[in-house]
């Protein structure tokens, strides 16, 4: 299946890329992804699957938009 | 003592006289600095009901027992006064060199009271303070005024200052430092303004006694590089607070059109990673090692300093996506020395009015350079279109009425920080009992709130963690007079400012210990607001009323259909009345206040509003 996945923030440098679409083995989870972005496991970081948040066990869909963004405490 | 100097100074503008003041132990304890400070001293020395654009409103610049060493992001102060924009209690923090050159001077606060006969600037050397002319920067911008300031005293002092909004009393005119850096949100700079009062430049030369200097100078300097290394580590300051537009805009929380719309496809265009490019330099408060204000050219050429809030609520809410042209609308709100997010609040309102038909006029959505001319003739209070707009989106809603006070996006007269709460209950409570109204510093959990909870709870968990982080921000960081960042974006451990505290002082506080102090202070505001507002109920800690509208609720996206229930919000405000000791109209107990150690204060209260 194919997931687009949008990076935010610092995480963008980390992985070298803003935004793109991933392959991902069927019934992959969010966890899945986090080689693929090199996720600092050790920094609390928030996913979103369509607007909404999920954990990092959740299944993901094809054609999913997972967005993975670090904490932020505001402007 | 040690920490505290002990000293407060009281500048008497309209006799040009000055006096050093001592404060106790006991108060220094119990207050500790920075808003603890200012809102226990304008509770004592101001009465209800008197002007704040008058001469018995005072000014309190206050500091805390960790300002002026080298500790991470402790270059900031606060400014306090009775606001203009909501009538009571209102404050603000700005990085500036005041953190420290105040109390090398010799003071942890200082309370500037009456008004000048003429355009004046304070300069205070140690045990000095002069009374000069300000008549040279009088009319002009904050960026002519620093760089006046600068040319005559060089670059090492402290400085803080007004542009034309401030001395024109718009009512969310803001104080400015470091030609960067901007507080007081809820009009601290008109209150300068209506005193005649420009400038305040300060320069010390004295030691701040500390219980271990050593040690404290160790710590600071160890923890200086630490908090660098893992700013570095983590990239944050790549986009420092620009990131989060992109995520608003990706779970349906960015204001776009008055909030009307919660993201837009052209959202990239302003967006961090747009912002990174266009980047000419970087800039940070006095003793921060995580920079986060990022300089771009704007249309005109001027360099201009973009932080999120800035350009979610003068881009994205006006439905202006170039970057340039926020960059202009961000400058010219330095310059004249406006609250940006205010400013872009209003200016929105007014659009949006215009739009539905509220009023009549020539503005709309997404023009920048009506925008820019508005700027302007609000600064400067120029004709009708321009005296309404100074004051402020719920003014200008009374003003219009039809309705509009619906969507005026602010909450007991201060507007929004930059966060679209259609569907985000926890947000929305945030907002509604940020104690001065919605003020970015302490009304926020949105992160939290989406990562642990569905969207559509409304459940006691939410209050108490709006709770848990007013205690985190606004009170410590705001009586210890500390930046967040390197909390949250950085994850460096909280356990730190009462370590610092405790070398500071040589007490042996805990975070516990902090967490009665915020509960004081968060009280005080209460107390200061039931005086002010003595019939106010709760209506007054809802947020504004758009969001509970199924009219309003976005058509498309994740929370399509989706809007905020009032009879749940309702129930969510009473949890979180419930877990603070307030009554049903949001005010504390005197039970509550008894604990808290403020019965006197509840005593005073009393004589002019009745207490549960």
């Amino acid at each position: 299946m194919k997931v687009t996945v949008k990076l935010i923030g610092p995480l963008i440098y980390a992985a070298g890329f803003s935004e793109k679409e991933i392959t991902l083995p069927n019934s992959a989870t969010a966890r899945d992804l986090f080689p693929r972005i090199k996720l600092d496991k050790k920094r609390p970081s928030i996913i979103t699957r369509n607007g909404n948040a999920i954990g990092p066990a959740d299944t993901l869909e094809d054609g999913d938009r997972v967005v993975v963004s670090p904490l932020y405490s505001g402007g | 003592m040690k920490g505290w100097i002990g000293n407060i100074l009281r500048v008497n503008l309209t006799n040009k006289t000055y006096k050093k003041e001592t404060f106790t132990e006991e108060f220094a304890k119990k207050w500790v600095g920075g808003r603890g400070f200012a809102v226990k001293i304008l509770y004592d020395e101001l009465k209800p009901g008197i002007d704040p654009l008058g001469p018995e409103n005072k000014l309190v610049v206050a500091l805390g027992p960790i300002s002026g060493i080298p500790a991470p992001n402790t270059g900031k102060c606060i400014v306090a006064a009775k606001s203009p924009l909501t009538g009571f209690y209102g404050d603000g923090n700005l990085g500036t060199k005041v953190s420290d050159q105040l109390r090398k001077a010799g003071y942890d606060a200082m309370i500037v009271e009456g008004k000048a006969e003429k355009p004046t600037m304070l300069y205070i050397e140690d045990d000095k303070v002069e009374f000069l002319s300000a008549q040279e920067m009088w009319g002009k911008g904050t960026y002519f005024s620093n760089d006046w300031i600068y040319a005559k005293y060089g670059k090492n002092v402290g400085v803080l200052n007004i542009g034309q909004g401030g001395e024109n009393m718009v009512r969310y005119a803001v104080v400015r430092s470091l030609e960067g850096r901007a507080g007081g949100r809820p009009g601290i700079g008109a209150v300068m303004g209506s005193k005649l009062l420009k400038a305040i430049v300060v320069k010390g030369t004295k030691t701040i006694p500390q219980a271990d200097p050593a040690a404290m100078k160790a710590a600071g300097y160890g923890d200086l590089k630490t908090v660098h290394e893992m700013d570095k580590k983590s990239g944050w300051s790549i986009q420092s607070t620009n990131g989060v537009l992109a995520w608003c805009n990706e779970v349906a929380a960015l204001p776009v059109e008055n909030c009307r719309k919660t993201s837009s496809p052209d959202a990239w265009k302003i967006d961090g990673e747009r912002l990174n490019d266009a980047r000419i330099a970087t800039y940070g408060c006095p003793s921060c090692t995580m920079k986060c204000g990022i300089t771009i050219h704007d249309k005109e050429g001027h360099e201009s300093e973009l932080d999120y809030e800035n350009v979610g609520l003068l881009g994205s809410n006006l439905n202006v996506f170039e970057l340039k042209q926020v960059g202009s609308l961000n400058y010219l709100c330095d310059e004249y020395g406006l609250d940006t997010m205010s400013a872009g609040c209003t200016l929105s309102f007014y659009a949006d009015a215009i739009a539905r038909g509220a009023t009549k006029g020539d503005f709309k959505f997404g023009d920048a350079e009506r925008g820019k001319e508005l700027l302007g003739m609000c600064a400067r209070r120029e004709g009708q279109v321009g005296n309404l707009l100074a004051e402020g989106s719920l003014r200008m809603a009374k003003e219009f009425g039809h309705n509009s006070e619906a969507y005026a996006m602010q909450v007991k007269g201060l507007d929004i920080a930059a966060y679209n709460c259609k569907f985000i209950p926890g947000q929305a409570l945030a907002f509604g009992v940020g104690p001065m109204g919605a003020h970015h510093k302490e009304a926020w959990i949105i992160t939290f709130e989406l990562k642990n909870s569905t969207r559509d709870s409304y459940g006691a968990d939410k209050a108490a963690k709006v709770i848990e982080l007013q205690r985190i921000r606004g009170g410590m960081f705001e009586f210890m007079v500390a930046c967040r960042f390197p909390w949250i974006e950085l994850g460096w451990k909280l356990d730190n400012y009462p370590r610092y505290f405790n070398l500071a002082t040589g007490l042996n506080w805990t975070l516990d210990d902090m967490w009665k102090v915020a509960d004081r202070a968060y009280s005080m505001i209460k107390l200061h607001y039931i005086r002010e507002f003595p019939n106010a109920t709760r209506k007054g800690d809802y947020p504004p009323a758009v969001w509970f509208d199924p009219a309003n609720a976005d058509k498309e996206g994740p929370i399509a259909g989706k809007h905020l229930d009032i009879d749940k919000y309702d129930r969510l405000l009473q949890h979180y009345y419930d877990q603070r000791g307030y009554d049903k109209r949001g005010i504390p107990t005197k039970e509550t206040l008894g604990k808290l150690g403020l019965s006197d204060e509840a005593a005073a209260a009393e004589k002019y509003a009745k207490l549960s």
